[in-house]
Order: C-alpha cells, then sequence, then structure tokens
C-alpha cells in the first residue's frame, strides 16, 4: 500500500504541470522517467498520457533516448493514431531532420486536412529555420481558417514583434485582448508595442492601457514602470498643452509613489536587492526633481 | 582598433544566462571597473531581457538603472550581448545594433558581443563568441587576436561546474527581476559563487 502512497505526489505534480502548460522540461523528465522505469505498472491508463508528456520534455532536453523509449511503447500501444505520427515527427524536428518530419506531417495532413496540430508544427519547423518571413506567411493562413486559436495569435504578435513590424503585432494583441479582456499580460505587452511605434498619440495609448494592466493585476511591475514612462514621456513633449501634461505627471507621480512603496516592501526582506532599491530609488529622484 | 580583455566573471555570467532561456534569445550589458583610455577590460555584465528583446519600454527602464548602478559603483557600460534564439544564425539583429549604437554614443571604442549558440557545446575549445566594434558608423568584425580571455579554460570549466551543479538558476536578469523584485539583478550572490571558484584556494592562479 505504501508504494501505491508513494506514486499519488509524483503524479499529481505531472497531471499539474499538463494543466499548466508549464514547459519545466527538466523537472518532468526527472519526475517521469523514475515514474515510468519503475512504476509503470502501477500507473494504470495514466501511463500513455505520461508517456506523451514525458516524451515532449525529453526531447526539450535533447533526451534522445527516452524520447525514443516513450515513442516506441506509445507506437505499440496506438498504431495507426495520428497523435502518435504527429509525437514522431517532433523526434524528428528535434534530431534537426526537418524534410523527413514535414513528410510525417504531411502525411496527417493528407490523411485529415483539418489537423491544426500538423499545421503548426510545420510552422514551428519554418521558425526553427530562420524563415520568419514564411512563417509569418503560413501563420496567417492558418488563422484565416482558425481564427479563435489563441496561441497562434500570440505566436503570430511574437513573430511580428521580432520582425518590428509593430503595427501588426499590435493587431494581433487587439484580437487576444478582445477575447481575453481580463488577461492583464496582452494588455501590457500591447501597451509595450504602443510604446515601442512612438510618437504622442501611441503613448497616450501605451500609458492608458499600461493603466489597464495594473487595474487587472496592480502587482504587474512592467506595467507599472510603463506607466510611469509613457506619462513622463508625455509630460515632457513640447506638443502637449499645459491641462495634459499636469494629468500626466500626476500619473507619473502616482507611479513613482507605488514604485517605490513596492521596493520598500521588496527591500525589507533581504539584504541581496539592495543594490537594485537604490538604482531604482535614484532613477525616480529625477522624475520628481524636475 | 583596441584590445578588449573578457574577465572570468563578465564570460560566465553571460554563458549561464544563455543557458539558463535555451528557447529565448537573451541579452544583456558589459560593463568595466577599469577607467576609459586603452584597452577595454569588460570586468562585469548584467544579463538584461530573455522576451521581447526589440520593445522599448524595458529595455530604456533597464538601461536607466544600469546606469545608476554603474554611477554608484563606478562602472561604465561597454558594450552589449545578444545569444539568438536560433542557433543557426549569430549574426546581430537590428535590435543588437540599435542598443549597440546607443551605448557607443557615451563610450568611444563600445563593443557588440554575439554568442555563437552552435559553438557552445563542451567540445569547442575556443569561445563561443564573435565580437564587432564601431568603424566609422559601421559595426564590424573584430580581430580575434585583439580578444583575450585571461585563463580561459579554468573560466570555461568554472561555468560548466555551475552548469552542472545547477547554480545557474541563481542568475536573475532583469525580466526575472520584474516578475519577482526581492530578486538582484546585480547577481551579488552568484558573483560570490563565481568569486570562490576562481580563487587561488582552488587552484586556480
Amino acid at each position: 500500500m505504501s508504494f501505491l502512497y508513494c506514486l499519488n505526489p509524483e503524479k499529481h505534480k505531472l497531471r499539474k504541470w499538463r494543466e499548466d502548460n508549464h514547459r519545466n522540461s527538466e523537472q518532468i523528465v526527472d519526475v517521469g522517467e523514475e515514474l515510468i522505469n519503475e512504476h509503470a505498472s502501477k500507473l494504470g491508463d495514466d501511463i500513455w498520457i505520461i508517456y506523451e508528456q514525458v516524451m515532449i520534455a525529453a526531447l526539450d532536453c535533447s533526451r534522445d533516448d527516452l524520447a525514443w523509449t516513450c515513442l516506441q511503447e506509445l507506437k505499440r500501444q496506438f498504431p495507426g493514431s495520428q497523435r502518435v505520427k504527429r509525437l514522431a515527427g517532433m523526434r524528428l524536428e528535434a534530431l534537426e531532420k526537418y524534410e523527413d518530419a514535414n513528410k510525417q506531417y504531411d502525411s496527417i495532413l493528407q490523411d485529415d486536412p483539418t489537423n491544426t496540430a500538423a499545421r503548426k508544427r510545420k510552422i514551428s519547423i519554418l521558425k526553427a529555420q530562420g524563415k520568419s518571413a514564411e512563417a509569418i506567411r503560413e501563420l496567417n493562413e492558418y488563422l484565416e481558417q482558425f481564427v479563435g486559436d489563441q496561441e497562434a495569435w500570440h505566436e503570430l504578435s511574437e513573430l511580428y514583434i521580432n520582425e518590428h513590424d509593430y503595427g501588426k503585432a499590435a493587431f494581433c494583441l487587439e484580437e487576444l485582448m478582445m477575447t481575453n479582456p481580463h488577461n492583464h499580460l496582452y494588455c501590457e505587452q500591447y501597451a509595450e508595442v504602443k510604446y515601442t511605434q512612438g510618437g504622442l498619440e501611441n503613448l497616450e495609448l501605451s500609458r492608458k492601457y499600461f493603466a489597464q494592466a495594473l487595474k487587472l493585476n496592480n502587482r504587474n511591475m512592467r506595467a507599472l514602470f510603463g506607466l510611469y514612462m509613457s506619462a513622463s514621456h508625455i509630460a515632457a513633449s513640447p506638443k502637449v498643452n499645459a491641462t495634459v501634461k499636469k494629468a500626466n505627471v500626476k500619473y507619473a507621480t502616482w507611479a513613482t509613489n507605488q514604485i517605490n512603496r513596492a521596493y520598500q516592501l521588496a527591500g525589507r526582506g533581504t539584504k541581496e536587492n539592495k543594490c537594485s532599491v537604490k538604482a531604482v530609488e535614484e532613477m525616480l529622484e529625477s522624475i520628481t526633481m524636475s | 582598433m583596441g584590445e578588449v580583455e573578457l574577465s572570468c566573471l563578465a564570460y560566465v555570467k553571460m554563458y549561464l544566462h544563455a543557458c539558463l532561456f535555451p528557447r529565448c534569445s537573451v541579452n544583456g550589458l558589459l560593463l568595466s571597473s577599469s577607467p576609459a583610455g586603452g584597452a577595454v577590460c569588460v570586468t562585469d555584465c548584467v544579463p538584461l531581457l530573455h522576451t521581447h528583446l526589440p520593445l522599448a519600454p524595458i529595455t530604456q527602464l533597464a538601461l536607466t538603472q544600469v546606469d545608476v548602478w554603474c554611477a554608484q559603483t563606478q562602472q561604465r557600460i561597454v558594450g552589449y550581448y545578444q545569444a539568438n534564439a536560433c542557433v543557426s544564425d549569430s549574426s546581430p539583429t537590428p535590435c543588437a545594433l540599435k542598443i549597440a549604437d546607443k551605448i557607443a554614443e557615451q563610450c568611444n571604442n563600445a563593443v557588440l558581443l554575439m554568442i555563437d549558440g552552435g559553438k557552445m557545446s563542451p567540445d569547442y575549445r575556443v569561445p563561443p563568441i564573435v565580437m564587432y566594434e564601431r568603424k566609422d558608423t559601421r559595426w564590424t568584425l573584430k580581430d580575434k587576436h585583439t580578444i583575450m580571455l585571461r585563463q580561459w579554460e579554468e573560466t570555461r570549466d568554472i561555468a560548466s561546474q555551475l552548469l552542472d551543479s545547477g547554480d545557474h538558476s541563481l542568475l536573475v536578469d532583469f525580466d526575472s527581476h520584474l516578475d519577482d523584485i526581492t530578486r538582484d539583478w546585480t547577481n551579488q550572490k552568484l558573483n560570490a559563487k563565481i568569486a570562490e571558484l576562481a580563487s587561488p584556494a582552488n587552484g586556480n592562479v
């Protein structure tokens, strides 16, 4: 009985990581490898999903030996499965055998043209090969068909950011904010993109969205700093009238106080971050003096 | 142009930064505690980001904070490093050039350092880095012979040791600091560990 008792916390960990979509591959390999090697017979039907999870983590850690083992077990149990075929394709990707991987995915798509997983893997291959323009084009085509795929919208926004195409990145983030109005991270990323685009109008938008992100999560430090910086820049711009300037100085000062408070609280615990606390204090002093 | 010396501390932290986030592009600033003039001695580095490198706000924030910290600790920002997520391409990205340009405005012989992800495995005996310097308005490849890493083998071993022991997770970059502001981006703890490993007591001269 004690044997089974030992298993549950480990199984629970793996399930939690699955559900939260954590990419802590080293940990998954550690926990999962032991479960598979020592306790396979006691895992029941859970073993198949664990094999899949551990295999993907193993690929992430260059553990082809472990990935191969998991793949063989899955192939044996589910011969002809598209899902297992995709895993085989991922292994080929990990080995940088992109042509072979593409053939795998193409054969999945021949049988099932709506298989989104295979299409997304093909786009990942383009990304891995540094073919950003093609990856962007394919992802756009994909999204025309699968408009609700959040993960794809986010991936596209990242690709556009890397290409410095901020207008299009903003568009993707707008889609995400529409469907996820309570997600503070999308608000904050949108604000960062607007800030980067620059110009008074974009700065004002960025300030609004940093503020919105803070409303949704008042501990988002990036949003807090973003509010401080965008408001400061607007206040300092020669193009704004006195009213706007006054309002933005107010926002910036508010942000400064919040930042100071946060760092005072943080600095209380340890000696460790005294340097970073001091740096922030000095930086903020400079705005209140001007 | 001039000679550049890269300290053990700077190299190890840069290397560990790239190892800590193998799926992301990472970047950081190179610092010097030596006075200006003569060879550039990179004595330390501050790891900055592992997400959204091209976006402005956090980069600007980090540059400002590091500036302030440098003034407090008699250091100067003398360069910039980056490791691209895509291992097969170690050429400087537009954002790398932009930030390096900014640094060069304040520092004459600033350096731009790209970590070559493809050469980071233990099989390679030479430092996996490519350095650029500013000639006229362009960043050009630096002559390898003007780049010095004293005690390269010891440095390389220290980096591997920290990687094996899992201590590389001690490294805090600016991004991680913003996720949890009790974490210290000046990395005093990790610096101490590296200094310990590099000390003569450990057989390193």
